[in-house]
């Protein structure tokens, strides 16, 4: 708990340094890029862990906000409205659509609602390629208008995150996440201590939305292109899931550290198959799941507690030496 | 469009497909039922079952429907093991927790296939394969029979068993009662290795026949699986018999639906049935039915 | 003076099992009535009927002036009336203090957080939990997790406080702190209503005593009456042999 204090200012300082890199390094697009991608992941897997870690409903079917978004954006872009504000208009449909979906599947159990989850997330799919006057159908949709600089992109996306970051952070430390943390630990008896826990959960689930949505939004800016099967998709859905639990889920910094993980190993091994970091993350998931269910946190805390009192051993040897 | 032979013909396609569906859903029927786990590297099995056929085809010229009971003792033996090594470390935390787990199962499998046999299509054509016969002054592809008449004689096989050998009655007594059926001496650890192997071989023996009727790649499954979910929740979750009914309900709907949209929206039929009945009727058509009674 | 809580024809009916039935009865304010009758009475049912997590068959609840029949739980908990679980069901993730803060934050009309801090700690003092604050609250006792299970509901400011069970699992150390316990919550003011089969206690505490047998009430009186009742006694330990 005393980590979570801490939490914000170093989210800050990492901010920082980060948002330096367009400056210090202008012409590297390798770079821009691979930072838009992930930070834009950072924010989606943050959201995501808001309802899937602090609530504990786990969805397979954000995508569906994603693509929403993106497409929102797509079609007012289109319409000539300027990039940026078409973002919050993306955020509000993917919120709109959660409210819609989250009414009823919310009330289902863990296991159910994943499922359920599933059936939305693939029925959009299919409904957004067959909508095709509307959509561009199985040809997608081009964004032929001009675009700002990679700067931008990779600068605004570190906003995201960091914005994600922070409203995941206040939302953790308030009574509404703690609300959260107690209806997935037992619904029943949160509920009988007057825990409003369906009004809770859709909370929870509309506010993660409506930042994947903007993502979605951002993204499609950035490709200057849209299709249902890349935005909808089921890979684009199970990212985020994995990027979590990987991480670490229900903690802070979990989805931030799978998300720079997530991308790092997909980089490295862009030269293999094209989904062979599928593989990989399918073996760590197992691996997590059997042996450190906080993921990559977790691990990190195993091992930090002996680390650190390790070193506050030596001080203390060395002290007495002195002092001796 | 809605003449009375089209009507029928499209009746008779969904009867065939029924059963196909009903084949490729026990596997999940018996894995949940059991041990109340949802099964997500089913889509997984599944897909290799029909990989294994193709091999089975290409080396030894062995026809996909023996390819198929070729799988069933292969698929039960990793399913045994990955009950063993995996499933049982989880199963007492949180259900999600081997929901995901199988989850990760299902994503190596898929890449390893992947790996091994690259992204395109792949399909088993035999001799028989574009044949049709003549049923009732209908032409039905004999592929589709043949699928049929395999999933019929599989079933009744799966029925007796379930009634009449001591198996067969554990299963379903664990399936209704754990505890008891830890009380009268069942040993429920065994029975879970037990479910997971013969859900695993189903997966992998439905995985074989439907390559009689479809062409597939690595990401094949994912689709029937979620089918078969919506399948086994129409039927009734707990309910075993009830899989043959949510087949019929789902490959009936799916048929006819057909002629009143486009075919490429068939799939979203079998999604939204299955958040409609998990929402509304989570003990499926059983539980309408019993509601009525009372 | 009004009761806190009226029961009118309560009857619960799950497919052909009649759980509870015509349960009719009043919850006289500030005192503590004691539920009793044999296992599988319907004595849970009915608390959780109260509560909200189960609606009844046919009946209604009267709290005060305002009928809450069918009201959601967390509902009936800001109104007022604070359900302890038989078996307990504490956050484990959570420490004690941040158990007994879900309850303050949310259980009476919500608050802001800084005085559901302060109302957390006070609870935690009177419960004798305090020292016990920053552990998980899957490190606690069975003794210690029922004074939090009661922590919690008491951080709801109830004006009727349903306890399920206090006793069971306790030894007699722990019994006599819990009927301490009961006694002074029952000093500030709240009213309560509690299953119990350890006779000894309810006897000693109850003002009241109602008895269900079959989920039907055979009796309803001042303890010791009570107990001499032919058909309690019967319910208990069945029918005197004849000769």
């Amino acid at each position: 708990m005393p980590a979570a204090r801490a939490s914000l200012p170093s989210a800050f300082g990492l901010v920082l340094l980060l948002a330096l890199v367009p400056v210090l390094a202008p012409g590297n697009i390798t770079l821009l890029n691979l930072g838009f991608l992930t930070f834009l992941y950072v924010a989606q897997g943050v959201a995501w862990n808001i309802l899937g870690g602090f609530a504990g409903y786990v969805s397979f079917g954000y995508a569906a906000f994603y693509g929403l978004g993106a497409y929102t954006t797509a079609l007012l872009w289109l319409a000539g409205w300027p990039p940026l504000l078409t973002y919050p208009a993306a955020g509000l449909v993917a919120a709109a659509f959660s409210l819609i979906v989250g009414g009823p599947t919310l009330r289902l159990t863990g296991p159910y609602f994943s499922i359920a989850t599933i059936g939305v997330g693939e029925a959009m799919r299919i409904l957004m390629l067959n909508l095709d006057r509307i959509t561009g159908g199985a040809s997608g949709l081009n964004l032929p208008t001009a675009v700002p600089s990679k700067a931008w992109f990779y600068l605004l996306a570190l906003l995201i995150a960091a914005a994600a970051f922070t409203v995941a952070a206040l939302v953790r430390r308030s009574p509404f996440g703690l609300g959260l943390q107690a209806l997935r630990m037992d619904l029943e008896a949160a509920e009988g201590l007057g825990v409003r826990t369906a009004l809770f959960k859709n909370l929870a689930h509309t506010l993660s939305a409506f930042i994947v949505g903007a993502c979605g939004g951002l993204y499609a800016t950035y490709l200057q292109f849209v299709h249902p099967d890349t935005v909808f998709s089921f890979t684009q859905s199970i990212s985020l899931v994995l990027i979590t639990l990987i991480g670490g889920i229900g903690t802070l910094w979990g989805p931030v550290l799978g998300a720079a993980v997530f991308y790092a190993v997909q980089d490295y091994l862009q030269t293999s198959y094209p989904t062979f970091h599928l593989l990989v993350y399918g073996v760590l998931l197992i691996l997590i799941l059997l042996f450190e269910p906080r993921g990559l946190v977790g691990l990190a805390g195993r091992l930090w507690r002996p680390l650190a009192a390790a070193v506050s051993r030596g001080q203390a040897g060395a002290g007495a030496g002195r002092t001796g | 469009m809605f003449s009375a032979e089209n009507l029928i013909s499209v009746g008779i396609a969904a009867l065939l497909t029924a059963g196909l569906y009903a084949i490729m859903s026990y596997g999940l029927a018996i894995i949940y039922g059991v041990m109340k786990v949802i099964n997500l590297s089913n889509a997984g099995f599944l897909m290799l079952g029909a990989f294994l056929a193709l091999v089975y085809f290409q080396r030894w010229h062995l026809d996909p429907v023996l390819g198929a009971f070729v799988n069933l003792p292969i698929f039960f033996a990793a399913g045994w093991i990955v009950h063993r090594l995996l499933v049982r470390r989880v199963v007492t935390a949180l259900p999600i927790a081997s929901l995901l787990l199988l989850f990760g199962l299902w994503l190596v499998l898929q890449n390893l296939a992947l790996a091994v046999w690259g992204g395109e299509d792949q399909s088993i054509i035999t001799a028989y394969t574009y044949k049709a016969l003549p049923v009732f002054g209908f032409r039905i592809p004999v592929t589709r029979l043949i699928v049929f008449g395999v999933a019929l004689v599989v079933l009744s096989i799966l029925h007796f068993a379930l009634g009449h050998t001591y198996l067969g009655k554990a299963l379903r007594a664990t399936v209704q009662d754990p505890v008891a059926g830890l009380l009268v001496g069942i040993d429920t650890e065994q029975i879970n290795a037990m479910a997971f192997g013969l859900g695993t071989a189903f997966a992998g023996f439905a995985g074989g026949l439907l390559t009689l009727l479809f062409s597939f790649n690595p990401d094949f499954g994912g689709t029937f699986q979620l089918k078969s979910f919506t399948i086994i929740v129409l039927g009734g979750l707990e309910n075993l018999a009830g899989v043959t009914v949510g087949a019929a309900i789902l490959a009936f709907a799916e048929s006819y639906a057909v002629l009143f949209m486009r075919a490429s929206l068939q799939n979203v039929i079998a999604y939204a049935l299955l958040v409609v009945a998990l929402i509304v009727m989570p003990g499926g058509v059983a539980q309408l039915l019993s509601r009525r009674r009372t | 003076m009004t009761p806190a809580l009226v029961l009118a024809g309560i009857t619960k009916r799950f497919g052909g099992l009649q759980a509870v039935q015509d349960v009719t009865a009043e919850i006289a304010s500030g005192q503590i009535t004691g539920l009793i009758g044999p296992n599988g009475a319907g004595k849970t049912t009915i608390f959780r009927i109260i509560s909200g997590a189960m609606r009844p068959t046919a009946g209604r609840i009267v709290f005060g002036d305002r009928e809450i029949t069918g009201w959601s739980p967390h509902a009936v908990c800001r109104l007022g009336i604070c359900l302890t679980h038989q078996i307990v069901r504490p956050f484990p993730d959570l420490t004690v203090l941040e158990n007994v803060l879900v309850s303050a934050s949310f259980g009476s009309g919500g608050r802001l957080r800084h005085s559901a801090g302060a109302e957390a700690e006070a609870v935690l003092e009177f419960t004798g939990l305090i020292a016990r604050r920053d552990l998980p609250a899957s490190a606690l006792t069975l003794a210690e997790r029922k004074r939090l299970e009661i922590a919690r509901a008491l951080a709801t400011r109830p004006s009727v406080l349903l306890l399920d069970e206090v006793l069971a699992g306790l030894n007699p150390a722990e019994s006599q702190r819990a009927v301490e316990l009961v006694r002074q919550v029952k000093a500030r003011g709240v009213t309560i209503f509690m299953i119990e089969h350890v006779m000894r206690a309810v006897m000693a505490l109850s003002d009241r005593v109602l008895v269900i047998n079959h989920g039907r009430l055979i009796a309803d009186g001042p303890p010791a009456h009570v107990a001499d009742l032919p058909q309690v006694i019967e319910a208990y330990l069945g029918k005197r042999l004849e000769g």
